[in-house]
């Protein structure tokens, strides 16, 4: 018998794997990255080299980066938290239209005589608002009656775009830009609505999008009502027998999560676009919040610097473009990226080691032939 | 020795293992074991829980393959690849937890993945076999039923019946008494005998002494993961094996007083609860539990005594029926308001309904008092409280194995149960409902718990003990009651009280002749 490689479950992962296998993952992603580069002709050192230039090379890579970053936190935040409670939301990407929908609604019916310290909360208040609603047409079936929260969450993202585009394309909305008439496009919000920018283009938003990120994390690790959230996360039957009323506890953490991503939705409206404009808001930015939470291990403080990378990368590829390389490698590396992430989590599960002796001695006793 | 079994090799051995060593995150579950079957032999497997028993079957049984060792078959060595494998050559065990189809028939069951079963089945000639096979063994089963109809024992022999038609030789049951009334044990003794004298061998394995004296012909102990004697069953003295297998004397804590009770502070008068599936699982259900004593529910699983825990403690809300907690009625109250009335329940399923398993012994130990000081204030948690009512409780109730920060499943199922009573004690309740509480521990926890209770009892809390283990309910109990089919079918003191007067009425005999 040949030596076999023995897969085994390991009981607990060390600190330093949890962090060693996402490193490792992205450094494996940009290797297989690099070889199709090479297939194509590229050089990847060069082009790995113009991505990291263009993201953090300068000032205003920098910024682009952050302003990238700055949704991602939030839709990352949205579906940690939802899938730490097992949760399925998907529809973040819903939620965080239909943020911008709302925000941007308040924006322009409060109208430019309201002042900034009413009109920016009251935007993002309305994203959250937004988010949270379209979060409630999922979540309260769900709770209730049990059904399947992956299925509606998903297909409420189609409507949630579909809903914008009507707004838009499809009719005279207050949300449509009455002075544009060659092609539709979203009314620009007041410019007192406006994220303030310090940075280049980078607005406060990011602040913002960090600040409820640790808000979430206070909420669920340090509070009393994060703590039963935790035991239903762990195990719905046990907090149910400690006294928690766990359908309560999902419906408001799925209300969160609706929330978080409204809360996105809105920093965006308030932010780069400023207006309620569907070929900016289209990005996938809720979905990629699922890939940013799957990489940060669900960690809600792990979402940030998870985000940053993600902006970083879809930053890097009108940069790619320019020196003839096709964008479409970013969404390569950023698929990429998450395989090896989830694959990287069956080595934080399992152990894989190569016996010294053989697992089972066929050594023939005295006497005995072979079967 | 007859040798109509179906058989092949020279060896009078049926099996042999040599030297098996199997680890499992480094800790040894088999070290150097040998064991060695004769053809035709009930061959006893004696242990505590974490001896390795199960290791050392699953291994011949092709379930886990061993770090090293060898392994002879009739005297050829084999090694196996997977359970089929091992099925195929005639090896098949029968595991602690059921390998059954729950919407398929008996007889679907019986074939399922046999190799001789084709695309289509013929239900009749399938069904017939089954029955035939089933009166030859003692066995009898309705194939046309389907599993989830039967009760545990039932699909315990639906389990025989699928290695018998696959003809294997050698037969593993793995503490297949566990599950079974006195009487259906005495049942499944003789089937094992009968399959014995055609030349197969049964493996037996168990921690109980009497069904080993009882049932084999010789028996292995196994102790901390060696192998540590093998004797004849007629040579050896109960007392002795007792010793092998815990490797000191055995005492375990009874009930040696018989204090006078308090006031009542359980009262249950006609109380109905539903089953999972929507039928009544607890019919009319009367009883009172007084402060200071020990009520056990004897009763084979499946009877109700679940629903009996879940409607006691508002996890079920009765459809009829009131239950109080001293004065106040909390039959339709959420769980919380039994909690804070006064109610503790270590419900049988400790990992996954007791405990949460992902979160540290700390947090589990505060899962129910979190809510007031010294836990958290106000809406705010205190992290220090944790910590050191944690490591308060962790000594004072001898909760081993703990690391800090580490998930609480990580224990051993003795300190799981600790750190499960300990919190429910730590309500300072006036009823303590104990559900299964040694199922599955060692001696040593067993010991641990059982003092436990008399502890409360002695504090003037009403236990309800409800278990399938009688010799527990015997040792512990002041009044006994069996609940059979969601009603109570016999009540007594536990003085009038013996093993056979029970089972008789665990399994449906009643007292006044009617059944």
């Amino acid at each position: 018998m040949t030596r076999r490689l023995i897969v085994e479950p390991r009981g607990l992962a060390s600190a330093r794997l949890r962090i060693l296998v996402p490193v490792l993952s992205v450094l494996a992603a940009l290797v297989v990255g690099g070889l199709f580069l090479a297939i194509t002709g590229e050089n990847p050192l060069d082009v790995y080299g113009k991505m990291l230039d263009a993201a953090f090379g300068s000032a205003n890579g920098v910024s682009n980066t952050l302003i990238s970053a700055t949704p991602l936190i939030l839709t990352g935040v949205a579906a940690a938290l939802a899938f730490k409670m097992l949760v399925w939301n998907i529809g973040g990407e819903g939620q965080f239209i239909m943020g911008a929908v709302f925000a941007s609604g308040i924006a322009i019916w409060l109208g430019p005589g309201a002042p900034s310290w009413v009109a920016i909360p009251a935007v993002i208040v309305a994203g959250g608002v937004g988010g949270a609603v379209w979060a409630s047409v999922a979540a309260v079936p769900r709770v209730y009656l049990g059904t399947n929260e992956i299925i509606t969450t998903l297909m409420l993202n189609f409507i949630a775009l579909s809903f914008m585009n009507f707004l838009i394309f499809g009719s005279s909305s207050p949300w449509r830009d009455p002075a544009v008439s060659t092609f539709p496009s979203g009314r620009p919000i007041p410019d007192t609505a406006k994220l303030p920018e310090f940075f280049k283009r980078l607005d406060i938003g990011i602040f913002i999008a960090i600040a409820l990120a640790v808000a979430a994390w206070w909420l669920i690790g340090k509070t009393r009502w994060g703590f039963a959230v935790r035991v239903v996360g762990d195990s719905a039957a046990t907090a149910r027998y400690a006294g928690i009323r766990v359908s309560k506890k999902i419906l408001v953490v799925f209300l969160l999560s609706g929330a978080a991503a409204g809360f996105a939705g809105a920093l965006y409206v308030a932010g780069p676009v400023g207006a309620l404009d569907p070929r900016s808001l289209d990005l996938g930015l809720g979905f990629t919040g699922i890939i940013v939470a799957a990489l940060a291990g669900l960690h809600l403080l792990a979402v940030i610097p998870i985000a940053i990378l993600m902006g970083a990368l879809n930053n890097a590829g009108p940069a790619l473009q320019s020196i003839g390389v096709p964008a479409a490698t970013v969404t390569m590396l950023q698929g990429a990226i998450l395989i090896f992430a989830v694959a990287g989590e069956f080595f934080i599960r399992h152990r894989i080691r190569l016996p010294r002796r053989e697992p089972v001695s066929v050594e023939m006793p005295d006497g005995v032939e072979p079967a | 020795m007859t040798t109509d079994a179906p058989t092949s090799g020279q060896s009078d051995l049926a099996v042999e293992l040599r030297n098996i060593d199997k680890a499992f995150y480094g800790v040894k579950a088999n070290d150097d074991v040998s064991f060695r079957l004769a053809r035709g032999e009930v061959h006893a497997l004696l242990g505590e829980n974490g001896a390795g028993k199960s290791t050392l079957c699953s291994i011949l049984a092709g379930l886990y393959r061993p770090d090293a060792g060898e392994m002879f078959l009739h005297g050829v060595p084999t090694a196996f690849k997977s359970p089929k494998d091992a099925l195929a050559s005639g090896v098949g065990m029968i595991y602690q937890h059921f390998r059954l189809v729950a919407n398929l028939t008996v007889a679907e069951n019986i074939a399922l993945g046999h190799p001789d079963t084709g695309i289509r089945l013929d239900q009749k000639k399938l069904q017939t076999e089954a029955a035939e096979l089933g009166d030859r063994y003692g066995l009898p089963i309705d194939p046309a039923a389907r599993i989830w109809q039967l009760s545990v024992g039932e699909q315990q022999r639906v389990e025989i019946l699928k290695l018998l038609y696959r003809n294997a030789d050698v037969l593993i049951l793995d503490e297949p008494t566990a599950v079974l009334t006195p009487q259906e044990s005495k049942q499944l003794f003789t089937t094992m005998r009968q399959m014995a004298d055609e030349g197969r061998s049964v493996i037996f394995v168990s921690h109980k002494l009497q069904e080993v004296k009882e049932v084999s012909d010789n028996v292995t102990v196994l102790r901390h993961g060696r192998n540590v004697g093998g004797v004849a069953t007629a040579d050896a003295q109960t007392e002795d094996l007792a010793r092998m297998m815990v490797g000191r004397e055995l005492v375990l804590p009874t009930r040696t007083d018989t204090t006078e009770a308090g006031s009542v502070v359980l009262a249950v008068s006609g109380l109905r609860v539903q089953g999972d599936r929507g039928l009544e699982a607890v019919s009319g259900v009367s009883f009172e539990v007084r402060a200071g004593e020990i009520v056990g529910i004897a009763g084979v699983s499946g009877n109700g005594q679940r629903e009996l825990a879940l409607g006691l403690n508002g996890l079920k809300t009765p459809t009829a029926g009131r239950v109080f907690i001293g004065n106040f009625d909390v039959t339709e109250a959420s769980v919380l308001s039994h909690m804070y009335a006064g109610m503790s329940y270590v419900p049988q399923n400790r990992l996954g309904v007791g405990l949460a398993p992902g979160l540290t012994t700390e947090e589990n130990l505060a899962l129910k008092a979190f809510r007031k000081p010294p836990y958290s204030r106000g809406s705010r948690l205190l992290p220090s409280a944790f910590r050191s009512e944690g490591a308060r409780q962790i000594e004072e109730y001898d909760i081993r194995g703990v690391r800090p920060g580490l998930p609480i499943r990580l224990l051993s199922g003795g300190n799981l149960q600790k750190a499960l009573i300990a919190r429910e004690v730590e309500m300072e309740p006036k009823v303590l409902v104990l559900h299964s509480p040694t199922r599955g521990l060692d001696v040593g926890a067993t010991q641990a718990v059982r003092n436990q209770a008399l502890a409360e009892r002695a504090r003037g809390v009403g236990v309800l003990l409800i278990s399938e283990d009688l010799d527990e309910l015997l040792a512990l109990s002041d009044r006994l009651l069996v609940l059979y089919e969601g009603q109570v079918v016999g009540q007594m003191n536990a003085e009038d009280a013996t093993a056979e007067r029970l089972g008789l009425l665990m399994a449906g005999e009643r007292e006044d002749g009617r059944r």
